[in-house]
């Protein structure tokens, strides 16, 4: 089973110099947390589903649609509780609350599909090489990248393993939500063992290959900043200086919102 | 004579937390450019001493370390695993957590990079080594899209690629098909040749050791025997001692009392004729007759395929039309390449799978009627790796599981666990933690908590791949007993001999197909039909089909023998 985040489609947004790529990544995340009000939000949102679609992103989206779910929902649950306004709808939803609690979960799910088209365009080595090359030490940003590898890991042994309990009589189909949980559980146990295993090797031979071994290091892979990569990077922070003047001048807030 | 690349003086290791020294008293040196195999039982120390030549022991794994280990004139306690890199490479059985990198090229790339060697050097390096392997036209892939023998390939290509002097490999084979196995072993003929470079390989496969200069025997951490390899693989009583398989041949002749004894399937031949051996032809048609027999009474269908077909998510065909009969009481070997569809087959088998295309009847009942949850009290099946399957903190818990979760009642559960655990040999251990028994051990409270269910029918995945010679034995004659008993076994494996030596018939596949069924004799006299699946029987079935006969074991051969003089 392929379990790599990384889609190999050499998109416009994967042939973007990884740096321009990691800066267009933190500007996102600021310009997502300018605003309260979502229709402000909607030019970011616009320009996040661009690059959703643009570098094939919507493909990992997909395949992790269960956790959008569950986060949306609880998250529309959430913020209707801790906070209110003076306009009631129904219960404790007020129109204030409500236009938050949307706004609050695009945020979550633009945070996501940014990270997401990040690790989705850049090879794992691009992603610590560009964060090398703009000031972070190696090792934060190998373990970093490491990280980001335990996942296919852990995805396709869940699967080996939960086919081998299913051979046992597990039935992992039926039951509502905490009965299927309950069943799941037991899947962990090995999950964890088999990949606190293949940590351990990992260790080994990214020492038996002389990790750490000089404080100078080679990188093999090389990028030199082109025309698009500018011109991108240009957009980028003129969009975002204008977002924040907008902010700044009091726009985009929820008129009469109260969080408690 | 020169000074030896690597000596080792005095060396014991001991885990911590351990109480039982895993090294004592090691004493070895190895020359430049030597072939040394390492071989031994499971536990006995080969991958402890295997791993103190790169410093991962004393510097990685935590212990006590007594005596030196100098390699080029650097003591490993005065250097980091990553200082030693540059001299002594190492690859490891296990070749998926040993690649980390997104495409073939970059996991090259990362050895030299991180002695900061440069670019344009790190390419000519990229490029010569994984020509060497033979992987030049996968530079771009990923390698978690590579097979098992083109990991462990890559693996050698980025551990060659720092130009060590010296290469441990730890089982790198362990966990391969033939084929891939082959393919590994091109290398390591090509790298023994090689005088600028030191071999250090951990091994089962004793017919590869004929390739080493010299053979280390070790057992409980202690150097038995290092020698000449004729003369410690003609030593077939202290390597049956060692749980280590001994090869055939010599094996057969030392029990016809011959004295200088032939290893290759040559040898063999040249050696039966020299000494005028001769087979009693009717003693050997008789034995055939009386097989075909017994395998004749087998005869009521327990799984029919008919046309059965599979295929993933609409793209790759893992299964073509496969028609074949599993009868009752039957004990079955699948065989052939990964890929070729053996998992996949077993997979439906017992519900796990369902066919795209055609049926597959169990018990005369379509497995698509019968569901995974039904299908599972008459068909076990147990997966290749125990610790894909294990999770509870009693042995007992572990082999209740199946039963509790049918809801019977607890006197019958504890009655059922007794019989299973009684049947692989684990009685008296209910209350232990699975997780600090062996990998033989864990294989069979596996076992036992598929047998708890009573299936039918036991499917299991490479039972012996991982155990020693003597864990093979043991495992694979304690499956004959509930074959005798009444199970029927379907076992997908790699290990040759243990098909020769224990199914009643086999099937061999290849592509989605199978080519070949039938008695295992039957199917190991079709040298070519094998060769085409790339499979090989093992030298002994090969040194009695150059006789013109298919023998399948040692004892066989001897039953027929004539003109011994023992």
């Amino acid at each position: 089973m392929d379990a790599e985040i990384y889609i190999d489609n050499n998109s416009f947004i994967h042939r973007l110099d990884p740096r321009v790529k990691i800066i267009i990544f933190l500007l996102t995340f600021v310009a997502i947390l300018l605003f309260q009000d979502p229709l402000w939000m909607l030019p970011i949102t616009v320009l996040i589903v661009i690059q959703l679609v643009a570098s094939g992103a919507l493909v990992n989206m997909r395949r992790i649609r269960y956790i959008l779910i569950v986060l949306t929902v609880s998250s529309m649950i959430l913020w209707n509780i801790f906070s209110s306004g003076d306009t009631k709808l129904f219960w404790i939803v007020s129109v204030q609350s409500l236009t938050y609690a949307v706004s609050r979960t695009m945020l979550m799910i633009l945070m996501i599909s940014t990270g997401m088209i990040l690790i989705t365009s850049t090879r794992n080595e691009e992603l610590v090489n560009g964060m090398i090359r703009l000031g972070m030490p190696y090792r934060v940003g190998f373990a970093i990248s490491t990280a980001l590898r335990l996942v296919p890991t852990i995805v396709t042994s869940t699967v080996t393993i939960s086919q081998a309990q299913r051979s046992r009589g597990l039935d992992l189909e039926s039951g509502n939500l905490l009965e299927k949980l309950k069943k799941f559980l037991p899947l962990l146990v090995p999950v964890f063992i088999s990949s606190i295993r293949n940590t351990n090797i990992f260790g080994m031979a990214l020492e038996s290959k002389g990790f750490g071994a000089s404080e100078k290091r080679t990188f093999y892979l090389d990028f030199q900043m082109k025309k698009a990569d500018y011109v991108v990077l240009a957009f980028s922070i003129l969009f975002m200086l204008v977002s924040i003047y907008f902010a700044v001048m009091g726009y985009g807030k929820i008129e009469g919102l109260i969080r408690s | 004579m020169s000074e030896p690349i690597v000596s080792i003086r005095d060396l014991k290791y001991r885990y911590r937390g351990q109480k039982s020294l895993a090294l004592q008293e090691i004493n070895l040196a190895l020359e430049q450019g030597e072939f040394l195999m390492l071989m031994g039982p499971s536990e006995a120390g080969k991958s402890t001493l295997a791993a103190t030549i790169n410093g991962l022991i004393p510097n990685f794994h935590i212990g006590k370390l007594g005596g030196d280990v100098v390699v080029m004139g650097r003591n490993t306690k005065d250097y980091s695993v990553a200082q030693m890199a540059e001299i002594v490479g190492m690859v490891f059985q296990d070749f998926e957590a040993q690649l980390f990198s997104t495409n073939v090229e970059l996991e090259v790339a990362f050895g030299p990079e991180n002695f900061a060697v440069p670019r344009e050097e790190i390419k000519t390096r990229i490029d010569e080594n994984l020509e060497y392997v033979g992987l030049e036209g996968f530079r771009n892939r990923p390698p978690s899209t590579l097979s098992g023998g083109q990991k462990q390939k890559l693996a050698i290509a980025s551990v060659l690629a720092l130009k060590p002097q010296v290469l441990v490999m730890d089982e790198p084979t362990t966990d391969l098909d033939p084929i891939s196995k082959m393919g590994v072993f091109e290398i390591t003929h090509r790298l023994c040749k090689r005088d600028d470079l030191t071999l250090l390989i951990v091994e089962h496969e004793t017919e590869e050791a004929l390739f080493a200069d010299r053979i280390a025997l070790i057992k409980e951490g202690q150097l038995i025997k290092v020698g000449p390899t004729r003369e410690i693989l003609t030593d077939v009583a202290l390597m049956e001692s060692l749980g280590v398989m001994p090869l055939g041949i010599p094996k057969f002749f030392k029990a016809a009392g011959v004295s200088e004894l032939p290893l290759t399937p040559d040898e063999g031949v040249e050696t039966f004729k020299s000494l005028k051996f001769q087979i009693n032809d009717l003693a050997y048609q008789e034995m055939v007759a009386r097989e075909k027999a017994k395998l004749e009474q087998l005869n009521e269908p327990l799984i029919q395929c008919q046309n059965l077909s599979h295929t993933y998510k609409g793209e790759v065909e893992a299964l073509k039309k496969v028609n074949i009969e599993i009868h009752r009481g039957d004990m079955v070997a699948i065989i052939g390449q990964n890929g070729s569809g053996k998992t996949t087959l077993a997979k439906h088998f017992n519900g796990l799978l369902l066919p795209t295309e055609g049926e597959i009847l169990v018990n005369g009942k379509p497995t698509r009627e019968q569901g995974i949850f039904a299908l599972g009290k008459s068909v076990g099946y147990v997966f290749q790796n125990p610790d894909h399957q294990i999770f509870s903190e009693k042995v007992f818990d572990e082999v209740a599981f199946s039963p509790r979760i049918r809801k019977l009642p607890e006197e019958e559960v504890k009655q059922r666990v007794s019989e299973a655990l009684t049947a692989v040999g684990l009685e008296g251990l209910e209350e232990e933690d699975p997780f600090t028994l062996t990998k033989s051990g864990r294989q069979r409270v596996a076992v036992a908590s598929v047998l708890a269910s009573n299936p039918d029918v036991l499917i299991l995945d490479e039972p012996t791949t991982g155990l020693d010679y003597s864990e093979q034995s043991s495992m694979m004659n304690m499956v004959r007993r509930l074959n005798e008993n009444g199970s029927t076994i379907i076992f997908i494996t790699h290990h040759m001999w243990v098909v020769a030596e224990y199914a009643k018939r086999a099937l061999v596949m290849k592509d989605g197909d199978v080519i070949l069924g039938g008695s295992t004799r039957e199917v190991f006299s079709q040298s070519e039909v094998l060769r085409d699946a790339f499979l090989r029987p093992p030298h002994f079935v090969e040194f009695t089909r150059r006789l013109g006969y298919t023998f399948l074991t040692p004892a066989e051969m001897e039953a027929c023998l004539e003109g011994a003089h023992s």
